[in-house]
């Protein structure tokens, strides 16, 4: 029984991860409220501290070959405590899930909509969304090269049409930022986007060429990277000290923008340039969570479970009070809450693979 | 077979094209739906307080909105009726001033395309970051919007009828862009005016703006600069030392220095085409020292007297008499801030920014260490080309 019929290639791959770390563009200004300007440091330091993780993520995710992350889990800590696992970590992907529909209607409404109520946007995003899951992991993973251009293009462009207005005084001193506050900024920036990197264990089974996976998943990880540094420096250089007061340095930036007064008032294309990479991100954690439901019911499809998914989401991102009680969540409890699902179960699994020898050499000929 | 795979085409192009609609539908906005002759397009406002002596801290906003169907083309002199129409409303806080003109307007005011904030001179002593937080938090008004100090009233600067521009409002935003050719005031935007603000030392800037009066006819004068301390006005640059401030802020894009001849009466006028400037921190023995270093090159626009300058001797005595002239100008701005006690130059934030170890221990006490600072002046300028003549118009033969 295999419930995903579609199969990627290790291209496509490296682009879906790459759109996955771009979707979290807008969230930058969770941490740059406790970093200030040194925000840059904390994206290069946040990147490289995820590399090890990330290689525990593959290591796991490969060497249990198409199998999944509930079939690992299973396997690991046997059939009831591994449900149990499993059932946490579906809960995690769809809170994620709830949030990001949250942020994607809060962001509409603060600045193109405000009358318009949140529920709409959220409706209208999660439509697209569960259209595209109950597709398949292949539609929307061989669209995300489209989108991984077009927001890449829109972070070049934009930079290079403010070049004469940055200052780079702005990053001096370098490295002010108190160590506690450096390293809650760090966390934040892994915690979102670099660490939920981890939803891929989901996918990465459907891929064709295993051996590959690798380097594709290292490739979009250094190409959402590089874009996340771009869109950080751009910001800071150009706004200074204001970038740290107001709600979305990214929309404020690019407000700025004045060429002879014929190119100007471009926020509306680089918001539609964040939010299609914002789908990808929140259509692989919608992904995850329906196929992950569907296996651990022993579903034959998980097409049934794709819109009642995206209702029960959209209910809990309602749940959310205001935008300063999702933006103190997102700083303060959920890294903090993330941890044992992002290091401490990952790891504990590969060592307990590790001891008991898995995966067995007749699991591996069954396969 | 055929019947049924005809059936099932039809069965999904109608799926599409309803899935489509339904988007389609979505993406207008519908509860935010705003046409453009709904619309009180506001270029520009003014901020001031209300002179009744009863009624304290009260503001008075001036909006100035444009008349769309004015500002066509087509009717260019014709008539009387101007392209503007000035609101006025007055309450205690400035949201609430702003919801307010929904009582006289016949249309809700639309911000995105706001030119000029201008401060009235009372208002500005009184101090205003809590009318600027409106203009930072709102999502209609935006952050590249100028900031301007009114020498009077705000709402009469509002009130003076360009003669070239259709309003007020864009009449001051095309002079603030023209500044660049002299180098005369301090045009600042919203952005960098609030991230003044946010320093704990710099002081924010701004351009004034004068009324001048020939005669009956009546024009706007973007000159000098106003100096805040935190968010009030506390005095203003004449427009020597403006310029001095802005040599050492590096905005000098372009100006005149007047130089006197080398050889006879008359003046010479050097046209800056480039320049640049550096500030270094140094602390010798306890004592903050800044190293102001300005590279200047320049060409020369006209000279009223006949002497000969096609000859190196004259050149170089031109760059000594401008190098005397810039120093000057820096020397009074610097004088001037100092007179003051308003760290203009964000003096405060370069030492922060290069030596942040020793900042930290000025820092509590800078408004005492500003006054006393050292500041070592040197220029280097450079006499480029002479424009399309080489010799006076007057010069005669020898």
């Amino acid at each position: 029984m295999k419930l995903e019929k579609g199969e990627l290639s290790s291209t496509q791959l490296m682009f879906l991860v790459a759109g996955f770390i771009q979707g979290s563009l807008l969230t930058l200004s969770f941490s740059k409220e406790v970093v200030k300007h040194d925000i840059w440091i904390a994206a290069i330091a946040s990147f490289l501290l995820n590399l090890p993780l990330a290689f525990v993520y593959l290591t796991l995710a490969l060497k249990f070959p198409g199998q999944n992350l509930i079939q690992i889990n299973d396997n690991i800590f046997g059939p009831y405590l591994g449900k149990l696992v499993s059932l946490q970590y579906i809960c995690l992907f769809f809170m994620i899930i709830a949030a990001n529909l949250w942020f994607v209607g809060d962001f509409i409404i603060t600045f193109f909509m405000p009358e318009t109520p949140i529920l709409v946007v959220m409706i209208m995003f999660t439509f697209i969304c569960a259209w595209a899951v109950r597709a398949g992991i292949e539609v929307f993973a061989r669209m995300s090269f489209l989108l991984v251009l077009m927001t890449s293009l829109t972070a070049l462009i934009t930079f290079a049409l403010l070049l004469k207005d940055t200052k780079f005084s702005y990053f001096l001193p370098i490295f002010e930022v108190p160590i506690y506050d450096f390293l809650h900024g760090t966390h934040i920036l892994m915690a979102i986007p670099f660490n939920e990197v981890f939803v891929f264990t989901m996918v990465i089974p459907y891929v064709n060429k295993l051996k590959q996976v690798k380097s594709s998943v290292l490739y979009g990880l250094i190409i959402g990277g590089i874009t996340f540094l771009i869109v950080v420096i751009r910001n800071t250089a150009v706004l200074g000290p204001i970038s740290n007061i107001v709600t979305s340095p990214s929309m404020e930036t690019v407000r700025l923008i004045d060429i002879g007064k014929i190119i100007s008032r471009l926020e509306a294309i680089v918001a539609i340039a964040f939010l299609v990479t914002m789908f990808l991100k929140v259509a692989v954690f919608y992904y995850a969570t329906v196929l992950g439901i569907a296996q651990l019911l022993k579903l034959r499809s998980y097409v049934p479970l794709v819109i009642p998914i995206g209702i029960l989401g959209i209910i809990i991102a309602l749940s959310y009070e205001s935008s300063i009680q999702f933006i103190y969540t997102a700083t303060n409890t959920y890294p903090i809450f993330s941890l044992p699902f992002y290091v401490v179960l990952p790891v504990l699994s590969l060592l307990i693979a590790k001891l008991r020898k898995l995966p067995k050499q007749k699991e591996r000929k069954a396969q | 077979m055929k019947r049924q795979r005809i059936r099932s085409s039809i069965r999904e192009y109608s799926r599409l094209v309803i899935i489509c609609s339904i988007l389609i539908l979505g993406t207008t906005g519908c509860w935010n739906r705003r046409e453009l002759p709904d619309l009180a397009i506001v270029v520009g406002v003014g901020l001031d307080k209300v002179e009744d002596e009863e009624v304290t801290d009260k503001l008075e906003l001036t909006a100035q909105i444009v008349k769309t169907s004015e500002m066509k083309s087509g009717n260019k002199g014709g008539g009387n009726s101007e392209a503007y129409w000035n609101a006025k409303n007055t309450g205690n806080s400035i949201f609430a001033t702003i919801r307010g003109f929904t009582h006289q307007a016949s249309r809700k005011l639309y911000w995105p395309h706001n030119q000029v904030i201008i401060f009235g001179r009372d208002l500005a002593k009184k101090g205003i970051q809590e009318y600027l937080d409106f203009f930072v938090r709102d999502q209609e008004t935006r952050l590249g919007v100028w900031i301007l100090v009114a020498d009077d009233k705000a709402s009469e600067i509002l009130e003076v009828r360009p003669s070239l521009e259709k309003t007020p409002a864009i009449s001051l935003d095309h002079l603030l862009e023209a500044q660049v050719a002299t180098s005369q005031t301090s045009a600042i935007k919203l952005n960098e005016f609030v991230n003044r603000l946010l320093s704990k030392t710099t002081a924010p800037i701004a351009a004034m703006v004068k009324i001048s009066s020939q005669g009956s006819e009546k024009s706007l004068l973007v000159t000098g600069t106003a100096v805040f301390k935190a968010d009030k006005l506390i005095g203003e640059l004449n427009i020597t030392e403006t310029l001095g401030l802005l040599w050492i802020i590096n905005e000098v894009k372009s100006g005149i220095i007047d130089v006197e001849c080398p050889e006879s009466n008359g003046k010479v006028s050097l046209e800056i085409i480039r320049a640049k400037s550096k500030v270094t921190p140094e602390i010798i023995e306890n004592k903050v020292h800044f190293k102001v270093e300005i590279e200047e090159e320049s060409n020369i626009g006209s000279q009223s007297c006949s002497d000969n300058l096609e000859h190196l001797d004259a050149i170089e005595k031109l760059e000594e008499a401008q190098i005397a002239a810039i120093e000057s100008e820096v020397r009074a701005a610097l004088s001037k801030a100092k007179r003051l006690n308003a760290d203009v130059f964000g003096f405060g934030d370069i030492l922060h920014q290069k030596l942040p170890s020793e900042w930290k221990e000025m820092e509590s006490m800078w408004d005492e260490v500003f006054p006393t600072i050292e500041v070592e002046v040197s220029v280097d300028t450079n006499v480029r080309r002479s424009g399309s003549s080489r010799k006076a118009v007057g010069q005669k033969e020898e």
